[in-house]
């Protein structure tokens, strides 16, 4: 199997903060990869390294063997910021998401005041190749040919994720597991090769984590594509991921398939805490 | 060198007065995160408040300093409470704040050509024009009072913010208000005290600025360049905008005494402009980054 | 007050003006949710632009249109360069600073009359020539917004972080949405120099950049039917109030903050005559907006 995504000794510093610490895993392709780990253990973190919304502090990031984003040269004085400015060329998100890994949010961000279709819709954009000044002749057959296969992309999305019946709702009012799925259709209609899925589960009950276990699975299966989740629900994570990496203050913890790393005793600490633990940290672990 | 020299004090002294102002834009920028453009408008207001003391009241140096310091304060702070508090309560975005301080310059300055009308006028000479000889320097007294007013106010402010309880809330306030509201600390108090603050030192700075030159309506356009002083050192931080400043006097007068007169305006938005491409915090201001 | 057409003519000619800049505004503000108070500056480059080209090489009144709305296009393109990146605030002062930068450098220049101003422009804008024009630019302007690159910068308006990861290029859509809204308010200038015949920097001033954000927020942001009423009643209403002009500016202002502070989506935030038209037929024929299936088992259960 080809690996897709190869996270190499990756680093990220926010002024004396390690955030993320020498983290290295290969995603397989076809695979379902789970990270885990306590509250602020940089999962999120890894997710904006890898979708170019930060630079690296350290090490290298590889997409289907091309380098995706190399460590970051300059430090934080005035020139090396001007430098920076004018010769560091890293990958900009859109540029990423052009490659084809797409993410949600954990914190979702849709397109707020857009329906449901315009949210969709307008991700599609990417399918369509009709220039700027074409826009101003939408009586071309070119534009409305492609305006029209745009249109049928959405609704296969929308009705893939169960939300073609809501799509005239404005994206904002929608409850909040439809916004959950809204975000992955509209990850989706990059066609992406990677989809990164960010606490897709967070707010759900259990029947809709399982409903959403298929779905990912389905989604995997449909597109050919790999997944990397974040999730706290353990259940969905065991019974979903192939493999799972366990992140913890950053730094690496564990790594294998779900029951292995479920009896890994540096995880189960992790998570529950060792007595005298408990006492050291007076319960603030989350912070 | 002794061009030099004097232009370097006129300088300091133009941009101890922009200094005065742009600690209100900052002071503003550093809680609610947006600019008060309307600011200009308390300035403007401030020198009339001096003026009429002087001219109405028969009031003293101090005395009309004082007058116009309290009376641009009020303003300010009825200002917040009619056009901010009401965008405060929904949580409007930044740039809706913007547009309303737009809208009350706009009527700050129209309502006082309405009832005063649109002249010039000067305050009565209340400082002995005869300028100071130091060797062959020529100060003149003014530019050393507005220095040490300046000096003075700024000082209070920061013993204020340093020394006092509400100083430490403003400082909270600044990191994060939420936060600070969280711990206790009566947000809207806090946003009273520095409107007030900042309208005392705008007060101060419009009669100086009135004295210094002539009182107009537009005063306020001119109290730009204060703004773009804040900018220049770091919206949000007060030892940003008072460095901003008097770099931002110094420049000016130097552009004007041996370059053209007519592009004195344009040096301060050039430098804007210089200053937002190459360092978009400024030289001290806070540094937000985008969360994903 | 006294009305007969050539005063009226008059007034909705300054509408037209108007409402070529507040739809250029209108693409940027609204719907790519960039504010911008510099917009006078590329008003003022259009405006000189085509009155030299039609004074000093006797040049058509489109092709001047042409070469202003160029001009203002390539002075957009480049400082564009250099601030689009800037975040929330800092954008918007930078506007600010072009803008007076550009009436400031214009007093100085005496190849186009410096601060005395540039008298004798051929009065070539007369009433059908804006109606075209106007209705050519909202024709246009609707045809973008309804575009994918329309969708777009909508997108970036509702949040940047997340057109990104959908492959969106937010500069480059910036880009575009500040270089068409800068021809937009560059035609305005040469529309309002063929008009008046006349120009000084000192019509371009930052006032002029307000009231024209002004009157795109009371139109309402994200709505280029708004944006038509905005012009409208904001030019229409001051200038036959032109008699009492003193007070004028102080009600100006007042509404603003009064709009501000209860009603800030403005009249028609969001929202097109066509959903009007929706609504009313809605309304007429009794039917109404149905909750989808999914969302009514969900709230009958609570």
């Amino acid at each position: 199997m080809t690996d897709v995504l190869k996270l190499d000794h990756v680093t990220k510093r926010f002024g004396g903060l390690t955030a993320v610490g020498d983290v290295s895993f290969t995603i397989k392709e076809g695979e379902i990869f789970g990270l885990i780990g306590p509250n602020g253990a940089g999962k999120t973190t890894i997710f904006n390294l890898i979708t170019g919304v930060y630079t690296l502090t350290e090490g290298e990031i590889s997409f289907y063997g091309d380098t995706l984003a190399v460590k970051d040269p300059y430090g934080d004085s005035f020139m090396d910021g001007l430098k920076r400015r004018f010769f560091f060329k890293a990958l900009k998100p859109n540029q990423i998401a052009e490659r084809g890994i797409t993410r949600t949010f954990q914190n979702i961000r849709l397109f707020k005041k857009m329906t449901a279709f315009q949210n969709v819709y307008t991700a599609c954009h990417r399918s369509a190749t009709y220039g700027i000044f074409a826009s101003f002749l939408p009586f071309l057959p070119k534009y409305r040919r492609e305006e029209r296969m745009l249109k049928e992309k959405t609704e296969t999305l929308l009705k893939l994720m169960g939300l073609w019946e809501v799509r005239d709702m404005v994206s904002a009012n929608l409850p909040y597991g439809m916004q959950r799925k809204l975000e992955i259709a509209r990850a989706l209609a990059l066609d992406p090769k990677l989809l990164l899925l960010d606490e897709p589960a967070a707010g759900m009950n259990p029947e809709e984590t399982i409903a959403l276990m298929d779905l990912i699975r389905e989604i995997r299966d449909k597109f050919q594509i790999s997944v990397l989740v974040i999730e706290h629900h353990m259940d969905l994570i065991m019974g979903l991921c192939d493999r799972l990496y366990v992140l913890n203050f950053g730094k690496f913890l564990a790594e294998g398939r779900p029951e292995e790393v479920q009896n890994d005793p540096a995880v189960v600490e992790a998570y529950l805490g060792s007595p005298e633990e408990m006492k050291e940290l007076g319960g603030v672990k989350d912070a | 060198m002794n061009v030099f020299l004097q232009q370097l004090i006129n300088g300091l002294s133009i941009g101890s007065i922009y200094a005065l102002m742009a600690v209100g834009y900052s002071l503003v920028y550093s809680i609610l995160n947006f600019s008060n453009f309307a600011h200009g408008g308390v300035i403007m207001l401030g020198a009339y408040f001096g003026l009429y003391a002087v001219n109405l009241i028969g009031a003293p140096f101090l005395g009309a300093i004082i007058i116009a310091a309290l009376c641009a304060g009020l303003v300010a702070v009825t200002l917040e409470k009619v056009a901010y508090t009401p965008l405060r309560k929904r949580n409007a975005p930044s740039l809706y704040f913007i547009i309303s301080a737009m809208g009350a310059s706009i009527f700050l300055e129209n309502i006082v050509i309405v009832t005063i009308g649109p002249t010039f006028k000067t305050y009565p000479e209340l400082i002995d024009k005869t300028p100071i000889s130091i060797g062959s320097l020529h100060v003149s007294r003014l530019d050393l009072m507005m220095f040490a007013v300046a000096a003075v106010s700024l000082i209070l402010l920061v013993l204020i913010i340093e020394k006092t309880k509400v100083g430490l809330a403003i400082k909270a306030c600044s990191y994060s208000s939420r936060g600070s509201s969280l711990m206790g600390v009566n947000v809207n108090r806090i946003i009273f005290v520095i409107f007030l603050l900042g309208g005392l030192l705008a007060g101060v700075a419009g009669m100086m600025f009135g004295m210094r030159y002539t009182v107009y309506p537009q005063i306020g356009v001119i109290t730009n360049k204060s703004f773009i002083a804040a900018v220049f050192g770091g919206l949000g931080s007060l030892p940003g905008a008072v460095v901003g400043s008097l770099l931002l006097g110094v420049i000016e007068t130097f552009a004007v005494a041996y370059g053209e007169s007519s592009y004195r305006d344009l040096v301060a938005f050039v430098l804007l402009i210089l200053v937002l491409v190459i360092k978009p915090s400024g030289l001290m201001g806070k540094v937000t980054e985008d969360k994903a | 007050m006294y009305f007969d057409w050539y005063y009226i003519e008059g007034i909705l000619i300054l509408v037209g003006v108007n409402l070529m800049v507040v739809l250029g505004l209108s693409l940027l503000t609204g719907f790519t949710g960039l504010f911008s108070f510099g917009h006078a500056g590329f008003m003022l480059i259009g405006a000189y632009v085509s009155a030299i080209c039609s004074m000093n090489f006797n040049m058509p009144f489109v092709l001047a249109m042409i070469m202003g709305a160029l001009a203002a296009m390539a002075v957009a393109a480049f400082i564009g360069t250099f601030t689009l990146n800037l975040k929330g605030d800092y954008f918007c002062i930078a506007t600010l600073g072009f803008g007076e930068s550009m009436r400031l450098i214009f007093d100085n220049l005496d190849y186009f009359g410096g601060s005395r101003g540039l008298p004798g422009i051929p009065m070539k804008t007369t009433f059908p020539v804006v109606i075209i024009v106007c209705v050519i630019a909202i024709v246009l302007m609707t045809c973008l917004i309804k575009s994918r690159h329309g969708r777009n910068m909508i997108a970036i308006r509702e949040e940047e972080l997340a057109s990104q990861a959908i492959g969106i290029n937010v500069f480059k859509y910036k880009m575009i949405s500040f270089v068409i809204s800068a021809a937009f308010a560059a035609i305005g200038g040469v529309l309002y120099a063929h008009y008046l015949g006349y120009l000084q920097p000192l019509m371009f001033q930052l006032t002029k950049s307000t009231e024209l954000t002004i009157m795109v927020i009371f139109g309402g942001l994200g709505s280029i039917g708004g944006s038509v009423v905005g012009a409208f009643v904001l030019t229409f209403i001051p200038e036959l109030f032109r008699a009492f002009s003193t007070w004028r500016l102080v009600i100006y202002g007042a509404v603003v903050v009064l709009i501000m502070a209860t009603r800030p989506q403005g009249l028609m935030g969001g929202y097109e005559f066509t959903d009007f038209f929706r609504w009313i037929k809605r309304k007429i024929t009794g039917k109404k907006y149905e909750t989808p299936a999914l969302l009514k088992e969900e709230g009958e259960q609570s």
